[in-house]
């Protein structure tokens, strides 16, 4: 079963809809190629992708600094086509921030507001409780350059919101910060979107992020949405094999269905191993990719009953992560990933052969395009 | 060594000074040195003389007209440029960088014979004209380099936040070009203010400018004048760069 673009559509009311989206720069490859989707009010939905998938692309024409060449942006039911950027109201966040380094924290924060004039005695008061909502309050009269880049970004975040958009646009905003600041500024942007439940289009190439903060993820793979979906679903149900593999860890093996016993596909040279039917996505004749974490392979004991598959795993090199460690090695020539978490049983050592294996529905099957 | 070479590097530029300054408050009647006795006889003969007045007005207005008219034509150019791709742009480029090979004294000739064609020779009018395409590849070179380091993403936040490109351009974009656009209208007046050769051929009797008087001066008659015009012309660019130091709060953002 292919992917079904339809998926995309979500069932509650639409606010902001994509539909068939197109931009291409040289008139013959297309960067964004027929993207559709729907978006709730008040989602927070996340475009995942490798750089040059169009996730960018696609939320620059949201944003309006990108014409369209074929399809249309509809928000709340209107047609944005033809509206330019500064007659949207839409908030962006950029990576790098862009912040007027001319300006103060407060005058970055009111600016849009004065452009959109609002009345005198609101600004102030508007740009002062967006300070409030980012923790900024005591740095009001610092300039960009005097300000760290977590703080410059929160400056920014609440550019972005301070005027009451319809939607908030994240550009790779932690894309420039270390890592626990990135831990702290995910939990921010999500408590600040539970507080005042803004549309929020965050864009990523970082699978964590996309995992810990979407209602939805949206996956792109060269210009076309490769899935959406929640993000355990992205994660456990991968709609194809690109989305199984940028999406976390993963083992994939190549497997015959067998037509005369349903519920068996044929890895060649592992052999016969049992799949769970339910999910529905397995054909009933033909080749497919069969998914199966790393984390979901666990080394047998007696005590596993004969209805777990089971094969034999050589170990060539052992990465521990501290709460986990990832063995790396192959069975029967063919590259396995085994994830094992808390402490190591002693067995797990580099150049053992163990009995390893996965329950049946554990496993899961993805139709080859 | 390197310090060493700075030191000499640093004596060499301002030794000058040493010499000419003291010169300017000089009682002598030539350019004796060291001077016999002081006083300030030749700051109050150049403040009274309307031969050293007239060409310093001359230069201001013109050095001031050309840098205008640089400007207003080099911000722009430089947009294009940054911004664009067009067929021949090279070509362009290289055509609008073409008075910095040309030596002075060439283009000199060459303006004289069209000024004089149109009947501007000898007026300020047309020196400012020749001035400023003399002044132009260094302002334009610098504005480029400003705008080249310019974050095109700033003229999108502003559109964000709801500032059309009129107001993008003067909230956003030209406060923050504004070092590298001083700098290039400092280099416009400076060059214009310091330029001779030109000013020779072009400037008659009417359209004298201080440094073709300064020539004219020191070849005519050797008056101890230029020392004057000389450490007040010092003095006036060491003010503007003293200035903005000793008034700036915090450090100024640089492109």
């Amino acid at each position: 079963m292919s992917f079904d673009a339809s998926a995309g559509r979500a069932p509650t009311p639409v606010y902001l809809r994509l539909t068939d989206v197109v931009k291409t720069y040289d008139g013959r490859t297309n960067a964004v190629d027929g993207v559709s989707l729907d978006i709730r009010r008040g989602e927070f939905i996340t475009f995942l992708g490798p750089s040059g998938s169009g996730k960018t692309t696609t939320l620059m024409m949201i944003a309006g600094f990108e014409a369209l060449n074929g399809g249309s942006i509809e928000l709340d039911g209107k047609d944005l086509a033809r509206s330019r950027p500064y007659e949207r109201n839409i908030g962006v966040v950029f990576q790098n921030y862009a912040l007027f380094p001319h300006m103060t924290a407060l005058r970055n924060i009111e600016f849009p507001l004065r452009m959109r004039h609002f009345p005198k005695s609101d600004i102030k008061k508007r740009a002062e409780q967006a300070l409030a909502l980012v923790g900024l309050s005591r740095f009001a009269d610092r300039h960009p350059r005097e300000l760290s880049g977590g703080q410059q970004q929160r400056v920014a975040l609440a550019r972005g919101l301070v005027f009451d958009p319809d939607l908030l646009l994240l550009d790779e905003p932690l894309g420039a910060l270390d890592k626990n600041l990135r831990e702290q500024m995910q939990v921010e942007i999500k408590r600040i979107h539970r507080e005042i439940g803004i549309t929020t289009i965050y864009v990523t190439h970082d699978q964590t992020e996309a995992m810990t903060m979407s209602d939805r993820v949206a996956v792109f793979s060269g210009g076309k949405l490769a899935q959406v979906a929640p993000p355990l679903e992205v994660y456990n149900r991968p709609a194809n094999r690109f989305v199984g593999e940028f999406i976390g860890d993963s083992n994939f093996f190549e497997a015959d269905v067998d037509p005369k016993r349903p519920g068996w596909v044929d890895i060649p040279a592992i052999g016969p191993v049992r799949v769970a039917e339910d999910h529905g996505r397995l054909p009933s004749q033909g080749t497919i990719d069969l998914l199966v974490r790393p984390e979901r392979i666990k080394i047998l004991t007696a005590n596993d009953g004969d209805h777990m598959n089971a094969l034999d795993m050589t170990i060539d090199a052992l990465v521990h992560y501290g709460d986990s460690v990832l063995a790396i090695g192959t069975s029967r020539g063919r590259p396995l990933r085994m994830r094992v978490a808390g402490t190591p049983p002693a067995e797990l050592k580099e150049g053992a052969r163990l009995r390893v294996g996965w329950a049946p529905q554990d496993a899961h099957a993805v139709a080859r395009s | 060594m390197p310090l060493l070479f700075a030191i000499i590097a640093t004596a060499f530029l301002i030794a000058p000074l040493f010499i000419v300054v003291p010169m300017s408050f000089s009682t002598s009647t030539s350019f004796a040195f060291p001077p016999e006795g002081y006083w300030l006889g030749y700051y109050r003969a150049y403040f009274a003389s309307e031969d050293w007045l007239i060409p310093t007005a001359n230069s201001i207005v013109i050095a001031f007209c050309a840098m205008m008219v640089t400007m207003l034509l080099v911000i722009p150019a430089a947009f294009g440029f940054v911004r664009h791709r067009f067929a021949g742009k090279a070509a362009i480029n290289l055509l609008f960088l073409l008075p910095l090979a040309v030596p002075h004294v060439v283009a000199a000739l060459g303006y004289y014979g069209l000024l004089s064609r149109l009947g501007i020779v000898g007026t300020i009018f047309g020196l400012i004209i020749a001035e400023t395409a003399l002044s132009m590849p260094v302002s334009f070179l610098v504005v480029c380099a400003a705008l080249k380091g310019y974050d095109r993403n700033l003229e999108r936040a502003a559109m964000s936040a709801g500032a059309g490109p009129l107001r993008t351009f003067f909230w956003v974009t030209l406060p923050v070009l504004r070092p590298g656009i001083l700098v290039a209208a400092l280099f416009a007046f400076l060059q214009t203010f310091n330029e001779s050769v030109v000013a020779l051929f072009i400037g008659g009797r009417d359209a004298s400018t201080l440094p073709k008087k300064m020539f004219e001066s020191i070849r005519l008659e050797t008056d101890p004048v230029i020392a004057v015009v000389s450490t007040l012309l010092t003095g006036i660019v060491v003010l503007a760069f003293v200035v903005p130091v000793l008034f700036r709060r915090k450090p100024a953002y640089v492109v």
